[in-house]
């Protein structure tokens, strides 16, 4: 059964009658990061959640009933809850999300390029009120074939199952808990067109991986997230190319696709929500990466730290992260004098602040300002004078823009972005977007 | 010596560890001490090394293709003598036959870009193809046709157990016969280590065992670089994903425009140009004008045991050759004759037509006249010392 809704207790309250609200309704359980966002929404903006909450509860009886109706949003982080437990019955479920984005280079205006970046289709099933498969598929850049550059991936799949009150397990391929965005990367759920460079270059969002996790809700708002999994695969490094220096995880990043497991990995997450409309969270992932087909064994390394406030009508979040990757001298003895060594360092961090100066029934108008810095290279190892490659320059990206939402889960944007060391970026950005 | 090659010798998983993408195994692996050959492989190692398969009774394959020079000729000859009196130049010079386990049948790639095949021009589809026209080309074994070659190998000492490998009757079939040849001199260059050894300072240097000194891993940084040597373009020298020791060759070919040799006979004909790749005897390739003058990308192994240099054999040392590549542009009348006019006669080994085919567009080809080569003299010194890491027999 859902709370009752107190006036004084309105975020809180409102946050647990959406739980239960869902829960008994037999739709998916949301997310940790769907959970997180619709709190922070609800903070932020009282009377529209008050409208989406009657909203909510009307479907409920409606869905008493008959079947559920679509998922939300991507299923990920499934705190397991009271209310779940007291799901009966299958339960099949279709989400999805898209954005089409515009860049116009304004000083390379040739370069100006418009893409259905991606579509994406989920599709949930649940056997039982404490089991749920879960899957994501990812149509890129709209066409695939042979001689396209389009692409077609899972992004999860993977079987969830409930121990108790407050620990859940997770098996397949899943996302990673890391920063804001991994598990959270809806164009509906973030700011500017682009996703951060922060969370594409040093932290390879979408990145996901398979193994085991689990998933503990504990009191106190704190969620914990750790597991085994698959990692990162360094043999592939393509030290002739410059992917490695556009995302040396992105580069390296197996998403299960015939993953190499002698080596696998270890992460961990933990997440705090004990005050109203705050976020406080940091993840680590660590894992060896030769995966025995070398006779250097090397250890990636990837964590982070990251808040996310929203204190009324504004929308505050930082995140800093790092990755460190051991023993690259000796990878990179073999490659030197190639454009791309591997890294012993990298690392990026980002500021970004939101108002909604404007809401009207759906629409919502929130402009934005980001200041974020990273750097895919800003360490090699020693290799000796004249063959150690130069620390890369930070990068400084300025995006200012707007998010116009036309209604919940429908989303169009618009920014500016200014680039410090690669002038001929800077760009206008356009976008579509949608999630459901 | 590596895990798949250790597999591969056990015999008759040979093919299924080439077919197995297996490019040389894994940096843990040691050499293989010693060879245990199949019993086809066996009789191929007979008829490699046996020169009364030839008119002349004095040419066996490992006469041209000397084990220990790395499979290569022994001397600065740009082509072999053969012939029934030993006596006729051949029109390409001979390549090693190590390291070609990988390669593949000829073909373009998604890029169109051509690739594989054996010989020079990669007519043929597989080592086994490769083996038959030695012992029928004119200039070499001399035979006058299979049935030829198949009297011969009936008159050997191993003819009974040819005999028993391949049928009793065998003999009485000379067109299988002769294929049966082929076929086991293609296991045999599968099976024997010596072919696909990895044993070299380079190898050793993958395997953690050695460091290369301080010249070689500068040479190795040279060799690398796209803007220097840019060599790894074409002769990848980082391992693969699976941990197997690169080849020094993607199997590609390019049109490097070396000049005309007149060490060969042929090339006495003015009107004469060996233009490769478009003129492969079976004329499939006659209507591509843009692989004229493009040969077969060779692995690097084993390159300085090698006395002679390119398609034409005309440079004699490894220094030359490497000094040609990063000056060819810079200071062409070192490399090319002038012409009545006084001009220099660039790319004089190819048509005038065909010119336009040869690779400017990548260092270090592509600077200007008077500009400073890709590499120095000292730099060109320290590629020279990394090249040496690549040949076989390393002894620490």
């Amino acid at each position: 059964m859902p709370p009752r809704i107190r006036p004084t207790r309105i975020v809180v309250a409102l946050s647990l009658a959406l739980a239960g609200a869902v829960a008994t309704g037999q739709t998916p359980t949301p997310t940790e990061a769907e959970l997180a966002r619709k709190l922070d929404q609800l903070a932020a903006e009282l009377a529209a959640v008050k409208a989406q909450l009657a909203m909510l509860q009307q479907q409920r009886a409606a869905q008493a009933a008959q079947a559920p109706a679509a998922a939300s949003a991507p299923p990920t982080v499934v705190p397991p809850t009271a209310e779940a437990a007291a799901i009966t019955g299958p339960d099949t479920a279709f989400s999805g999300y898209a954005e089409i984005n515009y860049n116009r280079p304004t000083t390379q205006p040739e370069n100006t390029q418009a893409d259905l970046r991606r579509f994406v289709l989920g599709l949930q099933h649940r056997f039982s009120p404490a089991t749920k498969v879960v899957g994501e598929i990812e149509f890129e850049h709209a066409v695939t074939s042979a001689d396209d550059s389009g692409e077609v991936a899972l992004e999860q799949a993977y079987v969830e199952h409930q121990l108790g009150r407050a620990w859940g397990v997770r098996g397949g391929l899943f996302l990673i808990p890391a920063g804001l965005l991994n598990e959270s990367h809806e164009p509906t759920a973030y700011y500017g067109v682009e996703r951060n460079f922060v969370e594409t270059a040093i932290i390879p969002t979408t990145w996901r991986e398979g193994g085991v996790e689990f998933i503990g809700q504990l009191g106190n708002g704190i969620t914990l997230q750790t597991g085994i999994s698959t990692g990162f695969d360094l043999t592939k490094w393509d030290a002739t190319s410059t992917e490695g220096q556009e995302s040396p995880l992105g580069s390296i990043h197996q998403e299960l696709a015939q993953a190499k497991a002698a080596n696998l990995s270890w992460f961990g997450a933990a997440s705090w929500r004990g005050i109203p409309g705050l976020l406080l969270g940091a993840s680590v992932f660590t894992g060896d990466a030769t995966q025995r087909q070398s006779v250097t064994t090397s250890r990636v390394t990837l964590w982070d730290a990251h808040a996310r406030w929203n204190p009324g009508r504004w929308d505050f979040s930082a995140l800093y992260a790092r990755g460190t990757i051991s023993n690259t001298a000796a990878l990179n003895e073999p490659l030197v004098g190639n454009p791309s060594l591997i890294p012993a360092s990298f690392d990026g961090y980002y500021v970004q602040g939101a108002y909604k100066v404007w809401t009207q029934q759906d629409y919502a108008l929130a402009p934005f300002v980001r200041w974020e810095r990273f750097n895919t290279g800003k360490s090699y190892a020693d290799l000796g004078p004249g063959l150690t490659p130069p620390a890369l320059p930070t990068e400084t990206v300025w995006t200012a823009g707007a998010s116009f939402q036309v209604t919940s889960g429908v989303v169009v944007k618009a920014d500016y972005q200014w680039f410090s060391v690669a002038k001929d970026s800077n760009r206008f950005n356009l976008g579509l977007g949608w999630s459901f | 010596m590596t895990p798949c090659r250790a597999r591969a010798l056990a015999g008759a998983a040979v093919l299924a560890w080439a077919l197995a993408g297996c490019g040389g195994g894994t940096a843990d692996q040691k050499p293989a001490a010693e060879t245990v050959l199949s019993e086809q492989a066996a009789l191929g190692e007979l008829i490699f090394k046996d020169a009364s398969l030839s008119a002349s009774g004095r040419q066996a394959c490992a006469s041209c293709h000397v084990e220990s020079n790395a499979h290569s000729p022994d001397n600065a000859l740009a082509a072999q003598l053969g012939g029934p009196s030993m006596d006729r130049q051949g029109v390409r010079s001979a390549p090693s036959t190590r390291y070609l386990a990988l390669n593949t049948r000829f073909f373009f790639d998604g890029e169109g870009t051509p690739t594989g095949g054996f010989f020079w021009d990669g007519r043929a589809p597989s080592l086994q193809g490769q083996a038959h026209e030695p012992f029928l080309n004119p200039v070499e074994m001399a035979n006058a046709d299979a049935a030829d070659v198949v009297a011969k190998l009936s008159r050997t000492p191993y003819a009974d157990e040819f005999r028993r490998v391949y049928g009793a009757d065998i003999f009485t079939q000379p067109a299988d016969a002769f294929d049966r040849m082929a076929l086991a001199l293609q296991r045999y260059q599968l099976e024997d280590v010596e072919f696909n050894a990895f044993t070299s300072k380079y190898d050793e240097f993958l395997r953690g065992n050695v460091p290369l000194g301080a010249q070689e891993q500068r040479g190795l940084a040279l060799f690398n670089s796209p803007a220097k040597g840019n060599c790894a373009g074409c002769h990848p020298s980082a391992q693969g994903a699976d941990g197997s020791h690169p080849l020094f060759t993607d199997f590609t070919y390019d049109n490097l425009g070396v000049p005309r040799n007149m060490e060969l006979l042929h090339n006495g004909d003015p009107t004469f140009f060996d233009l490769g790749l478009c003129a492969r005897s079976s004329g499939e390739l006659a209507d591509r004008a843009d692989l004229c003058g493009a040969f077969k990308v060779p692995s690097l192994r084993n390159v300085a045991l090698r006395k002679a240099f390119f398609h034409n054999g005309l440079f004699k040392s490894l220094k030359t050759a490497l000094t040609f590549y990063v000056q060819r542009d810079t200071h062409p009348e070192k490399w090319y004759p002038r012409k009545p006019d006084g001009s220099v006669d660039k790319f004089n080994d190819l048509p005038v037509g065909y010119r336009a085919n040869v690779n400017r567009t990548e260092a270090p080809y592509n600077r200007q006249l008077g500009d400073a080569p890709a590499l120095s003299d000292a730099e060109i010194d320290d590629l020279l010392a990394f090249l040496q890491t690549l040949s076989d027999g390393y002894v620490p």
